[in-house]
């Protein structure tokens, strides 16, 4: 994938990019939004990350700039605002997702994996879906491992589903509060550990082959 | 009942009409005294005259010739107010048409008053001794006078009654002028006070000291209203400058974690990221803090059911609280029950910061209840734990920034939770009691509900 960063701190910046290259992107990097706005009119790519604060011309302003230009280029936005209006003016001006700093690498990773797959989805939506022989019927809300049944409360339905729509991706703490509980808040304790550790019982717990994997220092993955 | 108004320009216009008022009734007093003083001297004037032309008749012609003139004078009807008696020795009346009434001895004025069919007649009359031993008593009724003094009374009081109205209606108008535009600067102070940084007072151009005030009042908010501004920003830079080098300070960290082998350094690296991250939070918490404190009240917030929120908060902890041996249970309104205005991720955040404590500090097998109804205009929401409570000497502490209450020293968190439900009930117009729950802690919110 080719990523455009535009980022005006040095050290984030080059941080930022040798995440990005370890994972296997090829990354154009740009310090000021005027630069920026130039190369990702100019060149095509797959992602932008964008910061929000830029001299020489605002991110927001690059951003809708872009959008109005009919550029669709997923947009992953990068900010110290976190608060809910700066998080909604970004994504009204047309960011795919939003990520406040502090962040750690993982969490960036895992967003731009989300909004490349969004972005490459398509087509229509499924009514199934399947990670080795889990298996999730979206219809008749229903759970398979093989061929038993698994009894899901409906958050844990919802944690479950999410977590197969972004299957073999790390994701976050953070991404996990926003899509499945919809409330954008600072959880105090492990309380989304515990529920993925009940999930986890549910669905591999008796299986040789566990599914749903921690990743230190990230979030979790579904996989095989 | 009360007897003085409430409002001070009501009470400054009451003060200023009884003054006036007073001061026109002691005027009028004064005015009446002396104009009463002036007539009775006149007439003793009309009376000093009358007697000495009687005299001197009495001197040239003699006591049968001033009898004459007596009896002539009180038969004629010339002048009806005029009174005469002359007095023997003995006190019998020789000649007169009025009664003589006791008097000291060796009076020369007296002042008495004739009862007859035409009411009581005041008379001003004077005594003279005559040489013969008789006594001649010439008077005057003063009937004009005191119908004259009467007449002056009676406008007096109508004066009187038209001024104590019109200054009365004056005041009151006045007072509301005044009252009105006082009003409107309060009711500004207490919208500004309450968070509507962008509102300012009215100004009429008049010029006066209430424009002039008003003026000055703008201009303090509009100082105000920069200065803030200015701490917001530098906040937002804040934010900006300072976490970034954190933030590649714990990526650093967790880069060196990721390559280490060493099962001790690994562990060290371990702690070292959990102390940044912990550091982080709280730089986080902190900021959140301070932005919800800058932020307006929520008039213009969505209406949202609390019961909803407090459901998923519930859900949310649940499983947490089982792992601890903790029941959750909630009593909740049918839905609808609990409507307020307010922003959902930040009640949302309140309930998780209270429920979090309650849970943390829960021993096992208790129950935390959750109750939330609607009490007359307000909702409230009680959290009811089993825990060690909060002494009462501390309960206002804990809602101080870094405050940990020496009991709960060596749990996790920031210390800012507390301070943190503080800043969003405060936006969202509600309080918060921390109260005894015999054994542990209640903690009791009350906002406002929404009308229906």
């Amino acid at each position: 994938m080719r990523v455009l960063l535009v980022e005006d701190d040095p050290h984030t910046a080059s941080f930022i990019a040798k995440g990005l290259r370890e994972d296997g992107h090829t990354v154009d990097h740009a310090d000021n939004g005027r630069d920026g706005l130039f190369l990702a009119t100019t060149e095509s790519f797959d992602a932008i990350v964008l910061d929000r604060m830029l001299p020489a011309l605002d991110g927001l302003v690059l951003l809708q700039t872009l959008r109005g230009a009919g550029n669709r280029t997923p947009v992953l936005l990068l900010t110290a605002l976190g608060e809910v209006d700066h998080r909604v003016e970004g994504l009204r001006a047309g960011a795919d997702d939003y990520l406040v700093k502090p962040f750690a690498y993982a969490e960036l990773s895992a967003r731009l994996d989300s909004i490349l797959r969004r972005g490459s989805a398509g087509g229509s939506e499924p009514t199934r879906l399947r990670v080795a022989d889990l298996e999730l019927d979206l219809l008749s809300r229903e759970a398979r491992r093989g061929d038993k049944r698994i009894e899901l409360q409906p958050r844990e339905f919802r944690l479950l589903e999410y977590l197969m729509r972004q299957a073999e991706r790390v994701v976050t703490r953070t991404m996990l509060l926003e899509a499945v509980w919809d409330y954008h808040f600072d959880p105090q304790t492990n309380v989304i550990d515990v529920h993925i550790s009940r999930l986890r019982q549910k669905i591999d717990q008796g299986y040789p082959r566990p599914l749903l994997h921690t990743v230190r220092g990230a979030g979790y993955r579904l996989g095989a | 009942m009360r007897l003085m108004p409430r409002s001070t320009s009501a009470r400054l216009a009451l003060a200023v009409t009884a003054s006036f008022l007073f001061a026109f009734v002691l005027l009028g007093i004064g005015v009446h005294y002396a104009v009463s003083a002036m007539l009775i001297q006149d007439a003793r004037e009309l009376v000093k005259v009358d007697a000495a032309g009687l005299v001197e008749m009495y001197q040239d012609d003699g006591g049968a010739a001033l009898l004459a003139e007596l009896r002539d004078r009180i038969a004629s009807d010339d002048d009806p107010d005029a009174v005469y008696a002359l007095t023997a020795p003995d006190g019998r009346v020789v000649a007169g048409n009025t009664p003589v009434p006791n008097h000291r001895r060796g009076a020369h004025w007296i002042e008495f008053t004739e009862h007859s069919g035409d009411g009581d007649l005041r008379v001003v009359a004077q005594l003279l001794r005559l040489p013969d031993g008789t006594t001649l008593l010439t008077g005057t009724r003063t009937r004009s006078q005191d119908r004259f003094l009467g007449l002056m009374l009676r406008t007096a009081l109508a004066a009187l009654l038209v001024a104590a109205s019109l200054g009365a209606l004056i005041g009151w108008m006045t007072s509301r002028w005044v009252s009105r535009r006082l009003r409107h600067l309060d009711n500004t102070a207490e919208r500004v006070g309450g968070g509507e940084l962008d509102l300012r007072a009215r100004l009429d151009g008049s010029d006066d000291a209430f424009d002039r005030l008003a003026r000055r009042f703008n201009a303090m908010l509009d100082r105000i209203e920069e200065l803030l501004g200015g701490v917001r920003h530098a906040t937002d830079h804040i934010a900006h400058d300072l976490r970034t080098p954190l933030t590649r300070l714990r990526n650093r960290l967790e880069e060196a974690r990721q390559r280490e082998q060493d099962a001790d350094a690994a562990a060290r690296l371990d702690a070292a990221i959990g102390e940044t991250d912990q550091l982080l939070h709280s730089f986080g918490a902190l900021l959140r803090l301070a932005r919800i404190e800058a932020q307006p009240p929520v008039h213009d917030e969505p209406e949202l059911d609390l019961a909803d929120l407090v459901r998923d908060a519930a859900e949310l902890y649940t499983p947490i609280a089982a792992e601890r041996g903790i029941a959750l249970t909630t009593e909740l309104p049918s839905p609808g029950g609990a409507r307020v205005r307010g922003d959902a991720d930040q009640l949302f955040q309140m309930l998780v910061n209270l429920l979090d404590n309650a849970v943390k500090y829960a021993p096992a097998d208790t129950e935390v209840r959750l109750g939330l109804q609607r009490e007359r205009q307000a909702i409230v929401l009680q959290i009811d734990d089993r825990g060690p409570g909060i002494p009462a000497e501390d309960r206002a502490r804990v809602f101080d920034r870094f405050q940990r209450l020496e009991t709960h020293r060596g749990s996790p968190g920031t210390g800012l939770g507390m301070s943190l439900v503080r800043a969003i009930l405060h936006r969202h117009g509600g309080h918060i009691a921390l109260l005894d729950n015999h054994p542990g802690l209640r903690v009791r919110v009350t906002l406002g509900a929404v009308e229906d």
